[in-house]
């Protein structure tokens, strides 16, 4: 346990409210639609902002005409890169890679636009309808250049660049390596090879993208909102950009309908907007519609990957050797890089590899820019570690839950070092993969796999074993700090304010982080209100993003409250006219051990607090205290996932007849949020196994800018869950708590892509690509392939 | 996502209706149910000058006996039929395919004319009126007139319905309960990627069978239809049927599904809605 | 996006060329042309407005006439842009005499980008292939039948 708890009060904490499933304080507001969103914002005098953008891949811009579009009557000003780029920043990277190469990206294109989707230029005006039609009316003159399209064809020699400047279409290698890797590989029995294809993704949020900005001339301070899950990295980063101090600046981020890391970025359009609103001293706002947020808002995955494996016979994973390359797009965006290396990093999965060595090449093609997507380079490690199990159990013809457990370290050897370095906290991944069997009924659905065999019916069984990574991290991995900050006060009416410095966005810590406060504090939950998102308010933070605000903010308040119950604890010593040992706390309440009649509540103590009559010497005023918490490791979930699948032989549909997921987070504050987590997680898993991919054509154009293209599932391919967990505390946080947001994200997929692979191997299938759609398994079925 | 500028009209009779479209000519657009106009014009890839709003024209949506026949007002919501005893009863097909249509807010607002007036190659009814040999009949400045299905859907994205005329009303025969339609859904936009409306008249021994969303239009599957004319159905006669259906047609292809692959579900669906109607009575 | 397709005139090859590399004619061919100016030899402005039922766009665009090679073949490029997107094209027009009748070979191949490509894509072969048949129908009947 961290150090942060030890402190002389022994805190006894109730267990009134940790680990109940309440429901979310959030929802009435949600479901009753008086929440605020960004287009919910009333800013009067609010002019709208439209962004005229490429519809070519690749081309040279010549000019720009706006005449017509300026004549529009309401119109206030168009803008394009000659009219901003010199006077903002370009956009960073916070996570560069030692020696990548990376051009310029400025705020509007400038001579070239690299993507379909690119802002070329802004209309502002007064309504958004006029500058809606004022768009229509900018006239671009591109010349149209080949595209970048293909990652592989990309590196080969003669390609066209996506940025000449550059002189390569590499953005940046990287590698992670441990152990002998050629003494592996001389050992083993046999040396697999298989190329695993993870496609490119949408995120989708419900919510598009959308921001705000008002400039108060008086203050010379600029309020900014955007729907976005990282308002206090936009505060780090938006000052350099507009040029104001960081002092000057209120980001907030309003009601958030859904991140899922496509709004864990600083966006051209956000910097563009806040200079709008300086610039023209009027409110700025702009509300981006589904196409671009299909086009220009960050992608997700979309890595292929050739593997080589080294095994013995007997089912011993002995190294894995593996080169990626990594579809990244025109830019890199704020965490870009470090998505390939996170599935470096964790290739290794739940397994004692002796030996591991990965190798990624970055690939820059006219495309948007991939970035965080809910698992974050993570759901790419677990589906191809999880693949290439089941492809050693073919292999070999072993089975695969055993050659599983064959490879699996004891849950009494962490914390684990692994292969590429990094050290898993707890676990025991033998516990949960029995617990799910257990739930599926392994034997019977064995069964029912032989009879519906018997039948000629393609039915098949996928497990996936996964370990992931997240409570996102020690400062010393991270790009800008992986700390967080939580304060809590106690008001002179004894009710209980909690700032936190994570930013949910569905998560729902307004609930979870008044239950730890209420448990913590012995003070009715209905007392305490979480804000959060306002950096007005929420003064420092890191953000919510990679499953950290359970660990690390519910962490910095327990910190934070800790500190209260001590300085309350003196100040109560001195009002009982006691000492110290004699002094007890429990249930909200202090008192003299064996005078419980005699009790200080948190409402006279606050008063007390505040109204400073009687204090002891030395003591300053006010109840409350913020801290800082520092974590010494990420934290490490883990689980299983069993899916049964029916594959309909004549028209490649597949069918998910069976769902089981046991997933250990730690600790569970809510098992209510854990499991609406979970079955997110696994909806959007589903959706990356059986029908979501984001399709380019060879021009560079985005086939999939609508949901008229891109699927989505829908509650009718959700089948019935059966949820189980088990719970391994973790040592990296004195909740004991891992994180769950992403974890059925990362070990859903693998086990319905497993399911599928065993469906069609009696036709001799041992492997199929993303996603499932059912033309590409009748392909398969048909023997044409089906590999991309 | 906003359209572009434009008029709003909203007739109060048919004719009312015409007037405006002979005035408006080129420039009007009628809106009915609106989930293919709205979304096409919040694309603006359509840009009506005016939009003529026929929703209040209450004589339009009905569903009625007339002569032995059944008359559906153009205006009839697809929930309407989907929800209708009498349909069920007497063309069983038609409820069918209405519940298979988009989600429950489109049924609950889109309409059978307006759907057939778009004539979108993916769309349900069309398989459904070329199986049923219904007849649409169609008010214009001119007057009245009627037109074979056969004769309605005339390619893709373009009815018969020449400028300035209104679809009023659809007949469809009553049927046997022996009728049927399957559908595969494009899993994004939920149109037909293949849709198979079959209807088996046991009596006469003929059987209709009708594709959509395979080729740019809705087409009857002559060559199933010839095979098993005069035939008991059988799951062995069927299935050689079946394998027909997708001939002499130029399918289809998106990254959705192949031509190939569409022609493949062709004779699938084929072959399923077939056996599904054969085996209703 | 490929094409390819053959297409019977009952007029002589060179009529048929001629008909081809005559602006007033082609701009009777192709639907929805509202203008035709010749801004050079064999190159043209044109003013589109194509499409399918109510979902037309207007486009701006150029056609020029290469690799010519009186009466035989030629290779037509076209390209335009409009709100809805912008489309490119390209056509090698092979013409072989058959007596007082000929055949015309056309290979032409595609793409298109912007809201029509995003939106429209499994509609976008079809309507090539149509308007393509359509142009070849109406330069028929200018030829006479």
């Amino acid at each position: 346990m961290a150090a942060t708890t030890e402190n002389a009060t022994e805190t006894k904490v109730s267990q009134r409210y940790f680990g109940r499933a309440m429901k979310r304080v959030e929802d009435p507001r949600l479901i009753k639609g008086i929440a605020t969103y960004v287009d919910d914002l009333k800013l009067p005098g609010v002019l709208h902002a439209e962004f005229v953008r490429s519809p070519h891949a690749n081309a040279k811009i010549k000019s720009i005409k706006t005449d017509d579009a300026s004549k529009l009557s309401g119109v206030i000003g168009i803008f394009t890169g000659a009219d901003v780029n010199d006077k903002v920043g370009t956009i960073p990277c916070a996570a560069p890679l030692p020696g990548g190469k990376s051009p310029d990206h400025t705020v509007l294109a400038g001579a070239r636009a690299y993507f379909v989707g690119h802002p070329v230029a802004v209309v502002v005006a007064e309504t958004r309808a006029i500058a809606r039609d004022a768009q229509d009316l900018v006239e671009v003159d591109y010349e149209p250049l080949p595209a970048v399209v293909d990652p592989e064809k990309a590196l080969e020699e003669g390609s066209p660049l996506t940025h000449p400047e550059l002189g390569t279409n590499v953005a940046f290698t990287w590698s992670v390596s441990g152990g002998d890797v050629e003494a592996a590989f001389k050992e083993a029995d046999k040396v697999l090879k298989i190329r695993i294809v993870h496609p490119r993704l949408t995120p989708m949020a419900m919510e598009p993208r959308g921001c705000a900005a008002s400039w108060h001339a008086g203050e010379s301070s600029l309020t900014f909102w955007s729907s976005t899950q990282i308002p206090h990295y936009l505060r780090t980063l938006l000052p350099g950009l507009i040029r104001i101090p960081e002092n000057k600046l209120r980001v907030v981020a309003p009601e958030v309908g859904g991140g899922f890391g496509s709004k864990l970025n600083l966006y051209p359009e956000e910097v563009v907007v806040g200079h709008l609103a300086i610039r023209l001293d009027r409110p700025v706002k702009w509300i981006e519609g589904r196409r671009e947020n299909a086009a220009a808002t960050i992608h997700g995955r979309d890595q292929i990957g050739n593997h080589e494996i080294a095994v013995r016979k007997d089912g011993t994973l002995l190294a894995i050797r593996t080169k990626i390359i990594a579809d990244i797009g025109s830019y890199c965006q704020l965490l870009t890089p470090a998505i390939p290396t996170g599935t470096g990093n964790m290739h290794c999965g739940c397994y004692k590899l002796k030996a591991v060595r990965v190798d990624i090449t970055g690939v820059h093609t006219n495309k948007m820019s991939t970035d965080a997507y809910r698992g974050a380079g993570r759901p790419e490690a677990a589906y191809l570690i999880e693949r290439i199990m089941d492809l050693v159990a073919d292999e070999l013809s072993l089975d695969p839950v055993q050659v599983r457990l064959k490879n699996m370290p004891e849950s009494t050897e962490f914390p684990l070092n692994t292969a590429t370095g990094l050290v898993y906290d707890s676990g025991n991944y033998q516990a949960a993969l029995e617990k799910a069997q257990e739930l599926a009924e392994w034997p019977k659905l064995l069964q029912e796999r032989d009879a519906a065999r018997d039948a000629g019916r393609l039915f098949g069984i996928g497990v996936s074993t996964y370990v992931e990574i997240c409570a996102l991290g020690p400062s010393k991995t991270m790009p800008a700090g992986g700390w967080e900050w939580g304060c809590v006060r106690i008001e002179i009416s004894g009710k209980v304010t909690v700032i936190t410095g994570t930013t949910p966005h569905g998560q729902g810590q307004e609930t979870s982080f008044a239950q730890i406060a209420a448990d913590r504090l012995g003070v009715p939950i209905e007392d305490i209100v979480v804000l959060h998102g306002d950096t007005a308010t929420a003064h420092y933070g890191r953000d919510t993003y990679g499953s950290r605000a359970t660990a690390l903010g519910g962490t910095a308040i327990v910190m934070s409250i800790d500190k209260i119950i001590e300085k309350a604890k003196t100040l109560a010593t001195a009002l009982l006219n006691s000492t110290p040992e004699k002094v007890e706390f429990n249930d909200g309440k202090f008192f003299v051990s064996g005078e419980a009649k005699n009790a200080l509540g948190w409402g006279q103590l606050a008063s007390e607090a505040y109204i400073a009559k009687n204090l002891p010497p030395g003591f300053e005023p006010g109840l409350e205290a913020s801290s800082f918490f520092e974590p010494p490791n990420c934290t490490f979930p883990f689980g299983t996932h069993i899916v049964a699948v029916e594959v309909d032989r004549d028209t490649g549909q597949v069918k998910i007849l069976k769902y089981v997921a046991v997933d250990d987070c730690g600790k569970q504050v809510n098992p209510l949020l854990v499991a609406g987590q979970v079955q997110g997680g696994i909806a959007q898993s589903i959706g990356a196994a059986l029908m979501e991919k984001t399709v380019y054509d060879e021009n560079g154009q985005l086939l999939t800018g609508e949901f008229m293209d891109y699927a989505i599932p829908r509650a009718t391919d959700i089948p019935d869950f059966v949820l189980g967990s088990t719970e391994t505390p973790s040592p990296s946080n004195p909740l004991g708590v891992k994180g769950v947001g992403e974890a059925g994200t990362i070990g859903a997929t693998p086990a319905i892509a497993n399911a599928v692979v065993d469906a069609l191997s009696p036709l001799g299938i041992r492997h199929l690509d993303l996603p499932f759609t059912p033309e590409r398994v009748w392909r398969a079925i048909q023997g044409n392939g089906g590999q991309s | 996502m906003i359209p572009a500028a434009f008029d709003y009209v909203r007739p109060t009779t048919l004719d009312e209706a015409l007037g405006l479209l002979a005035k408006y000519g080129e420039d009007a657009k009628v809106l009915a149910g609106g989930h293919s106009l709205i979304p096409a014009m919040k694309l603006r890839l359509s840009q009506p000058k005016v939009v003529v709003d026929i929703g209040r024209l209450g004589d339009l949506r009905s569903i009625s006996e007339q002569d032995g026949k059944i008359a559906i007002g153009a205006l009839t919501t697809h929930y309407e039929i989907e929800s209708s005893d009498l349909l069920r009863h007497s063309c069983p097909l038609l409820p069918e395919v209405a519940g298979k249509i988009g989600d429950v807010q489109v049924r609950n607002k889109g309409t059978i004319g307006g759907s057939c007036a778009h004539a979108d190659p993916a769309g349900d009814w069309p398989a459904a009126m070329l199986a049923l040999d219904a007849e649409f009949e169609i008010a214009g400045p001119r007057g009245s007139r009627t037109v074979a299905a056969k004769d309605f859907f005339v390619d893709m994205l373009t009815s018969a319905l020449e400028s300035g005329e209104i679809l009023k009303l659809i007949q469809v025969p009553m049927t046997a309960k022996t009728a049927a339609y399957v559908k595969f859904a494009q899993k994004a936009s939920g149109f037909a990627i293949a849709g198979v409306a079959a209807v088996v008249d046991k009596a006469r021994k003929g059987v209709a069978v009708a594709v959509t969303g395979v080729a740019a239009k809705a087409y009857r599957a002559a060559g199933t239809e010839s095979s098993l004319g005069g035939l008991e159905l059988s799951e062995t006669t069927i299935a050689t049927a079946a394998q027909k259906a997708a001939d002499g047609v130029d399918p289809l292809s998106d990254i959705h599904a192949s031509a190939e692959f569409r022609a493949h579900l062709a004779r699938v669906l084929a072959k399923r809605a077939l056996e599904l109607a054969a085996g209703r009575g | 996006m490929k094409l390819s397709a053959t297409y019977a005139f009952k007029a002589p090859g060179e009529k048929v060329f001629a008909a081809l590399v005559d602006p007033a004619i082609l701009q009777k061919c192709i639907e929805g042309c509202e203008k035709m100016e010749k801004t050079g030899e064999d190159s043209y402005d044109a003013h589109l407005k194509i499409g399918v039922a109510g979902i037309k766009g207007s486009y701006v665009g150029k056609v020029r006439i290469e690799e010519k090679k009186t009466p035989e073949s030629f290779t037509l490029q076209v390209e335009g842009k409009g709100s809805p997107g912008w489309v490119k094209g390209k056509a090698r027009i092979q013409i072989s005499p058959k007596g007082e009748r000929s055949e015309l070979q056309c290979e032409s191949e595609g793409q298109v980008g912007g809201l029509i490509a995003q939106v429209g894509s499994r509609l976008v072969e079809a309507v090539a292939k149509k308007m393509q048949d359509e142009f070849f129908r109406k330069l028929g009947q200018q030829l006479g039948g």
